[in-house]
């Protein structure tokens, strides 16, 4: 148990020295890196880490006879959510979202603080002290409360009231209602019916099970699968039109959605937000190879109404390329990716 | 030129030895008798990298490389025309950033990713920010990126052999022995003498801007080459993501950057000189008004942007000086620009990557006070064969198939040179502008919600336009000119500084269709486009930013001052309630 403890003991205090380090700027802020694509799970085990050392750590304090108080406990707690929120998550949350996980964290905190009357007695035994105000150090930190507390109000509100040009929020929506079919280039498409005409075996017939086959491989790179490289001259069907496609790709398209289609093209840093990450699975790995057409045959003027609201300055693709080329890159995309469109069924 | 340059600077600096041994006697300054240059040292071939690592690489490469970098790696892929700078051609093994000496192959060792002992592993984590190559760590383990190189340095580079100990040596600067020299005024002094007495200035300019002798340059391979940008530190390929640390510019110094004119200073550089010049450089990277480094994104590699551009309110006249103290107390914003590439004529490659925006108002006009870099002051020379208010016209663009004729970096620095110019756009009824109708298009989006433009050119025009939707020509204004002023537009050592004003307009006597009327307190969605005349810019030919705001800041009101003191007094009294219920509470408990 003992030996449990102090492991866990020794990981909270170097999270945390890491942690305040990496906020301070002591330390490189990159030094624990957030994995691309696995944010939430790490976050969740870096805060089980942290819960783990607190535990370990509080346990061998008070083995050492200088056990931190409850009252001390629950606040220092609390203030490790809130400051972990701030600093630690990226991209930024805004303060309102921050607001509610802290409200949600103080609750819970309370809860923990009182879930037995003890507890209670103990967590606000210091605050009935200063209140009473018995001993001399009492009496010195009652008055200093008195007068700080209202300053400390009054600034907050002075400073919330001052006027303030924090960036308008804006929302989104990130997959629009299509409609039920789409005019490209003088031909009409029901999106419900259409396929991609180069998901074809090398015989040439529409096949999704030979081509989900050839796709790249899940899992950190998404490598090519073995022996299907598109780049073999003697590819037949699917592969070779993903070559196609990607080299359309890489004259059109990777200067916004990026040389790994993340999002985070040569002029990405421009865009607020940032262009659609395909890697993301919220984004094409949800959508039919024909939502995908319509979009990028119509670009962001092209979205309706009823979608709103919105924000893409993506142009309408069918200016520039020819309906054949625009299925070749969603082949190309869904390939590099390594995820299968989705069905209508 | 490399080399050349290199042994004329060996000479000077030896016949200054000489004296300077005679005068001193004993200096620190110690030739080994390898001859190798101070801060180096003789280093052994890293072994060749096991078959099946090259195997695998070959994988990793087909999947993610090939597409800029070829299949020969001769940097031919199918992106690498519309690209500038070009992906690098393999087949030479000429590598830029390195810790080895100039001429010599980088530092590669599959078997050891260790950071300041791999340079081609630390490209590939890191990336070459300024041109299209993305850090690859997070996308591809550390074991991927080991394999794709070990691919690259055996199969790929044809003319070299990493592991061939008779054409190869390898002599390291051996960087983390060598620590840097304190930033102090007289280091960063004594380096804003030397980088004149080196002549850096020649090709960077004498603010460092890059924009010293910047047509003349090409690299290897025949392709125009700009030299660095000082004050943009992000954008520097061998800035590993840590673009503020002085110790990546001092390794570019010492082992210069091999296919390009940028010559190696060791030899004729000492260590302390190179960390004094190192200091002057670093010195010179934008940095916000306290002189702290400016954040970067993690997300871009790019500094953090904030999209509320704040415009302060003055008294009377707007200062036409932008050393009075209303421009000096007001908050710089960096607006990031990306190329227009979305209608014909589009921009693959821009040139201007970011404008520095301060703006000031009264109760008249509103000034932008915006400055960017330029190497190059552009006046239109040759008439532009279309209207440059035309969109979607019929131009010939660069070539995408590969092939170098028509590829960008064939024509860079060859274009018909048009005005530089820089513009900027506001929605006109952002009031009533329905979310779906959101001024989400640039360049306008209908007839009904036209947007207001205007544009300054080097020529000295600012004019006004409406744009009535992406797909439309814009239409030129003919009376709203005479509201317009340049207060100033002046270029000097690769940087542009204009001041442009324009009236805020009332709902008095505005034509309320045609122009934005600047309310306080209110945001205004601002985009702002700019034209470098010798990127062949014209037209929709352009750099374009998101939209910001611009936040025209309202004076304090006087409710502020009030309302904290009464609610502080409701504190106090809420105070003694407290108290006074717990004393009375222990009172009837004791009793």
């Amino acid at each position: 148990m003992k030996a449990l403890m102090s492991v866990g003991a020794l990981v909270g205090a170097i999270a945390l020295l890491l942690l305040v380090g990496m906020i301070l700027d002591v330390v490189p802020s990159n030094t624990v890196r957030l994995v691309e694509g696995y944010m939430p799970i790490q976050m969740l085990l870096e805060v089980a880490c942290f819960v783990a050392g607190f535990t370990g750590l509080s346990y061998m304090l008070s083995s050492m006879g200088m056990a931190v108080p409850r009252f001390w406990q629950g606040i220092g707690f609390w203030a490790f959510v809130l400051l972990y929120l701030k600093f630690r998550v990226y991209p930024p949350i805004p303060f309102s979202v921050r607001a509610m996980y802290g409200t949600v964290s103080l609750v819970a905190v309370f809860m923990w603080v009182s879930a037995n009357e003890d507890d209670w007695k103990k967590f606000k035994q210091p605050i009935m002290n200063v209140l009473d105000a018995q001993s001399g150090a009492n009496k010195m930190l009652r008055y200093a409360y008195l007068v700080l507390i209202p300053v400390l109000v009054g600034f907050t509100s002075f400073n919330a009231m001052r006027p303030k040009s924090e960036e308008p929020v804006e929302l989104r929506t990130v997959h629009p209602a299509p409609p039920a079919s789409t005019k490209v280039h003088g031909k009409t498409y029901t999106l419900q019916t259409s396929q991609n005409p180069y998901r074809v075996n090398p015989e040439g017939k529409f096949d999704q099970e030979y081509s989900n086959k050839l796709i790249v491989e899940q899992g950190m790179g998404r490598l090519m699968a073995p022996n299907a490289n598109p780049f073999d001259e003697k590819n037949q069907g699917y592969l070779k039109y993903v070559k196609e496609g990607g080299e359309i790709f890489f004259q059109n398209c990777h200067f916004c959605h990026g040389d790994n289609l993340n999002g985070r093209g040569l002029h990405a840093f421009a865009f607020n937000p940032i262009p659609a990450n395909f890697t993301d699975p919220g984004t094409i790995a949800q959508l039919q190879e024909t939502f995908i057409f319509w979009r990028v045959a119509k670009g962001g003027i092209g979205l309706p109404n009823e979608g709103f609201p919105w924000a893409s300055v993506m142009p309408p693709w069918e200016q520039h390329l020819t309906v054949d080329e625009i299925w070749k890159v969603i082949l190309f995309e869904y390939w590099h990716t390594g995820y299968y469109p989705r069905t209508w069924d | 030129m490399n080399t050349s340059m290199g042994k004329k600077a060996g000479i000077v600096l030896a016949s200054a030895f000489g004296l300077a041994l005679f005068s001193a006697g004993p200096l620190v300054l110690t030739a080994s008798a390898e001859d190798v240059p101070q801060g180096f040292k003789k280093g052994e071939l890293a072994p060749e990298p096991a078959a099946d690592m090259i195997e695998a690489g070959k994988r990793v490469y087909f999947t993610k490389c090939v597409w800029c970098h070829g299949v020969d790696g001769a940097g031919d892929g199918p992106g690498a025309d519309r690209l500038w700078p070009r992906p690098r051609n393999f087949n030479q093994g000429t590598f830029k950033i390195r810790h080895t000496a100039s001429g010599e192959l980088p530092l590669f060792d599959a078997k050891k990713p260790t950071p300041g002992q791999n340079d081609l592993f630390e490209t590939v984590t890191h990336g070459l920010p300024g041109s299209a190559m993305p850090s690859w760590e997070g996308i591809l383990t550390e074991e991927q990126r080991l394999q794709v190189l070990s691919f690259v340095t055996t199969q790929l580079v044809k003319d070299r052999k990493f592991t061939d100990k008779q054409s190869e040596s390898q002599t390291i600067l051996q960087l983390a022995d060598l620590k840097p020299k304190e930033a102090t005024e007289e280091s960063k002094k004594r380096g804003s003498e030397l980088i004149v007495e080196k002549k850096c200035v020649e090709c960077h300019g004498m603010e460092g801007r890059g924009d010293g002798n910047a047509f003349n340059l090409k690299d290897d391979w025949g392709f125009s080459i700009q030299p660095a940008n000082w004050h943009k530190c992000w954008n520097f390929r061998g800035s590993r993501q840590d673009p503020y640390n002085v110790k990546n510019i001092f390794r570019t110094f010492s082992t210069g950057v091999n296919g390009t004119p940028m010559p190696s200073f060791a030899d004729s550089t000492s260590v302390d000189d190179r960390w004094d010049i190192a200091n002057f450089v670093n010195s010179l990277c934008e940095r916000d008004p306290e002189g702290n480094p400016l954040s970067i994104d993690p997300q871009t590699d790019k500094p953090k942007v904030n999209f509320v551009l704040p415009s302060n309110p003055v008294e009377g006249e707007i200062p036409m000086d932008m050393e009075n103290e209303a421009w000096q107390k007001t908050q710089k914003r960096l607006i990031a620009m990306g190329g227009q590439i979305t209608h014909k004529p589009r921009n693959f490659v821009n040139r201007i990557d970011d404008l520095w925006v301060r703006s000031l108002y009264n109760e008249k006009s509103i000034v932008y006070l915006i400055e960017w870099d330029d190497r190059t002051k552009s006046v239109a020379e040759g008439k532009l064969p279309w209207a440059p208010t035309q969109v979607n016209i019929d131009v010939k663009e660069q070539d995408p198939k590969t092939g170098e004729e028509g590829s960008i970096a064939a024509h860079q620095n060859n274009y018909a040179v048009y005005n530089d110019a820089v513009a900027i756009e506001t929605p006109v009824k952002w009031q009533d502008l329905p979310a779906p109708i959101k001024p989400r298009y640039l360049f306008g989006s209908n007839e009904q919600y036209p947007v207001d433009i205007v544009k300054w050119e080097a020529d000295g025009s600012f004019r006004a336009f409406k744009g009535t939707g992406w797909d439309k020509d814009f239409e030129e204004r003919d009376s709203y000119e005479e509201n317009l002023k340049v207060l100033k537009s002046e270029w000097k050592n690769g940087r542009w500084y204009v001041m442009l004003q324009r009236p805020v307009g009332n709902k008095k006597d505005q034509d309320y269709d045609e122009d934005t009327l600047f309310e306080m307190g209110k945001y205004i969605p601002t985009v702002f486009f700019a034209w470098d005349g010798h990127n062949g810019d014209a037209g929709r030919k352009m750099a374009v930013s998101a939209f910001y705001y611009t936040f025209m800041q309202p004076p304090t009101p006087r409710e502020v001052y009030i309302y904290p003191f009464v609610i502080a007094g409701g504190i106090v009294l809420l105070e003694a309630w407290v108290l006074t219920r717990r004393a009375n509470k222990r009172k009837g408990k004791t009793l």
